[in-house]
């Protein structure tokens, strides 16, 4: 438990995205209800099973208030699982889910009001329009006031570029259709979390931009977002931060900046000289090696600047110095294939190792 | 939109719900736009119609052959006594056809919504799982009174027109009045709609547990036909007052003069019974059921 702390506290230290403003307003209701000031979101060993299969252990998965927090993981990861214990919709075998600081499903009257969700795929009518649908879905939205509902209807089906459509009967939508409708119905009034589970399915490239398009915005209102996805490149496009799940327990999270520098302490220089590059910086205990059009330097114990002085002074025509940047796929990759040794994670938040 | 959410704390001190009123009539509106309820109500109203032509039908034709006394004596009892029709058909459809749409509302209500997503769309708006238990009764509830309604208007309309007569001539030989035998009907009405409650109540608790509707089609109107065949094992007898098809015989008790009241209460009370026993164990079903 005291391991877990200390991790909390750190976590709680990487929310730098936050405007500092709404922490202030928000801390002192926070505190009083007792929960973290600036968590939208938290689970405490978070565990389901269903009949024998463990489909989510161990998880301890924490989303800071105005972060856009992307869920990677593989097929069958607990993504959903996890979500669905999150808003309540399942209970957890054993843990404990919080949602903006109410202890979930105990809480949902508290807290899904102000919680907007698209899971599983949206879940509406077929012989009902997509405004009629939406209509229904704004009846049962405590926030919302009757007479305002046709005009929030009208709005989420404007975001989300479904008006030419709305009195089509849901039947005929295509996919990338319901699942932009699904997409309003979590967006029909102003939400503090927003939570997606694979926002992007069935959208063709145009949607899936909108879909970035409406996350920065909700970023931008200071919504915190909570989006599943196992397409890589749209949560390196779209978040903040990150959380990696595989086979039920989360491997690594933290910001996505943080955690693309993690495992990389790479520096790339560009020059025609390699062998000699090599050579100096092997004189001056610097480990290094050749690469396709200059050289890989390692940067555990030295930094860049003394790599390049190094070279300059050892009159290596330096051409291009960059950071190796390993990209989420390369992260993700490692860290997928390599969690059953977990050996290489240390210098990410790793939670389930030490528990 | 930007200075409202950050005015507000981050953790929400109160409870909302959304108005109850609004939650039902969004409900109501939803069933009965329904194409299969339309299509079930539309198909109910024209029974009464069928019975009441075939029924003229018999009593104006020459057939001639062996069984013509026994037409023309029954014909000629319906005949100038259109009342009687209501009686006739409520009972008839109670039988089968009657608990079978209330069956399906129930088995759509539940576990057709799980099975669509919308159930989860509205247990993360978020309704609680008693009060969307509830909404969902209610708009079973109303529209099971609305297809015994529209059954029992559609024959008393066939029965004035068709049939022809005001009366209503009672199983004990005598004929009420038009008033007196509207308010007979109005009362059998009342009374099967409590009965198919009943059986859409027990309909609602499978639906609860379960996301596939025919499976509570299925084994609803398996458990009415179980219950009518042991209902006729006379060996069975003990069993018989626990059964609730055993009491739908006694609605006919309308149709007599005086009307004996022993039946009918016995029926209304089983069905009772029933009700509270179905909803409390949807409920208890519903609490822990995966959105």
């Amino acid at each position: 438990m005291g391991d877990h702390q200390s991790v909390l506290t750190s976590g709680k230290d990487t929310v730098t995205t936050v405007d500092d403003m709404t922490i202030e307003q928000e801390a002192p209701a926070a505190s009083a209800a007792g929960a973290p000031a600036r968590l939208a979101a938290r689970t405490r060993n978070l565990r389901k099973v269903y009949g024998k299969t463990v489909a989510v252990d161990h998880v301890d998965l924490e989303v800071p208030v105005g972060a856009v927090l992307g869920m990677l993981g593989p097929n069958g990861s607990g993504k959903t699982t996890t979500i669905r214990m999150l808003l309540g919709l399942t209970t957890p075998t054993a843990g404990s889910a919080e949602l903006l600081g109410h202890k979930m499903p105990e809480g949902a009257g508290w807290a899904l009001p102000e919680v907007g969700a698209l899971v599983e795929g949206p879940g509406f009518h077929p012989f009902l329009s997509g405004r009629e649908n939406l209509m229904r879905c704004a009846a049962a939205e405590p926030r919302l006031a009757s007479r305002d509902i046709p005009r929030a209807v009208g709005q989420a089906l404007e975001r989300v570029g479904l008006s030419a459509a709305a009195n089509r009967r849901y039947r005929g939508y295509s996919l990338g259709m319901k699942q932009r409708l699904g997409l309003a119905s979590a967006l029909l009034l102003p939400r503090r979390l927003v939570v997606l589970d694979e926002p992007t399915n069935g959208l063709d490239p145009a949607g899936t931009r909108e879909v970035r398009a409406v996350i920065a915005d909700l970023h931008a209102a200071g919504t915190t977002v909570l989006v599943s996805s196992h397409l890589l490149a749209e949560v390196e496009a779209t978040c903040t931060h990150v959380a990696v799940l595989h086979q039920g327990s989360v491997v690594a999270q933290g910001e996505l900046a943080e955690l693309l520098e993690a495992g990389d302490t790479g520096l790339l220089v560009s020059t025609p000289d390699g062998t000699v590059a090599v050579d100096a910086l092997r004189d001056n205990r610097i480990p290094a090696r050749e690469a396709p059009g200059g050289v890989r330097v390692d940067l555990a114990a030295t930094t860049a600047p003394d790599v390049v002085a190094t070279l300059v002074r050892a009159g290596v025509a330096v051409h291009e110095v960059r950071r190796q940047r390993t990209g989420l796929e390369d992260l993700f990759a490692r860290l997928t294939e390599s969690s059953s040794s977990g050996s290489q994670l240390s210098e990410v938040d790793t939670f389930e190792e030490k528990s | 939109m930007t200075a409202v959410m950050e005015a507000a704390p981050l953790v929400t001190e109160q409870r909302t719900k959304a108005p109850i009123g609004r939650l039902l009539r969004a409900e109501l509106r939803f069933v009965i736009r329904r194409p299969r309820t339309l299509v079930a109500l539309g198909m109910l109203a024209l029974i009464p119609i069928i019975a009441a032509i075939a029924m003229s039908l018999a009593s104006s034709t020459d057939v001639g052959g062996p069984g013509q006394q026994v037409i023309e004596g029954v014909a000629a009892l319906v005949t100038q006594n259109g009342m009687i029709l209501p009686v006739f058909v409520l009972i008839l459809a109670l039988a089968m056809l009657l608990p079978m749409l209330g069956t399906m509302w129930s088995a759509d209500a539940l576990a057709g919504e799980a099975s669509t997503g919308g159930l989860r769309s509205l247990l993360l708006a978020p309704v609680s799982r008693p009060r969307l238990l509830a909404v969902k009764a209610f708009g079973v509830a109303v529209v099971s009174l609305l297809a015994v309604t529209i059954l029992a208007v559609v024959a008393i309309l066939a029965g004035l027109l068709i049939l022809g007569g005001t009366g209503m001539l009672t199983m004990s030989g005598n004929t009420l009045p038009f008033w007196q035998s509207f308010g007979r009907v109005a009362l059998l009405t009342l009374l099967v709609t409590i009965q198919v409650w009943a059986v859409a109540a027990v309909a609602l608790a499978v639906s609860a547990a379960t996301e596939h509707p025919l499976v509570v089609l299925a084994s609803t109107l398996g458990g009415i036909i179980v219950f009518t065949i042991l209902g006729n094992i006379a060996s069975l007898d003990w069993l018989h007052p626990f059964l609730l098809t055993t009491a739908w015989e006694s609605l006919a008790d309308v149709a007599r003069d005086p009307m004996p009241t022993d039946g009918i209460a016995t029926a209304v009370l089983r069905a009772a019974c029933y009700i509270v026993i179905g909803y409390s164990l949807a409920l208890a079903k519903m609490s822990t059921k995966d959105g």
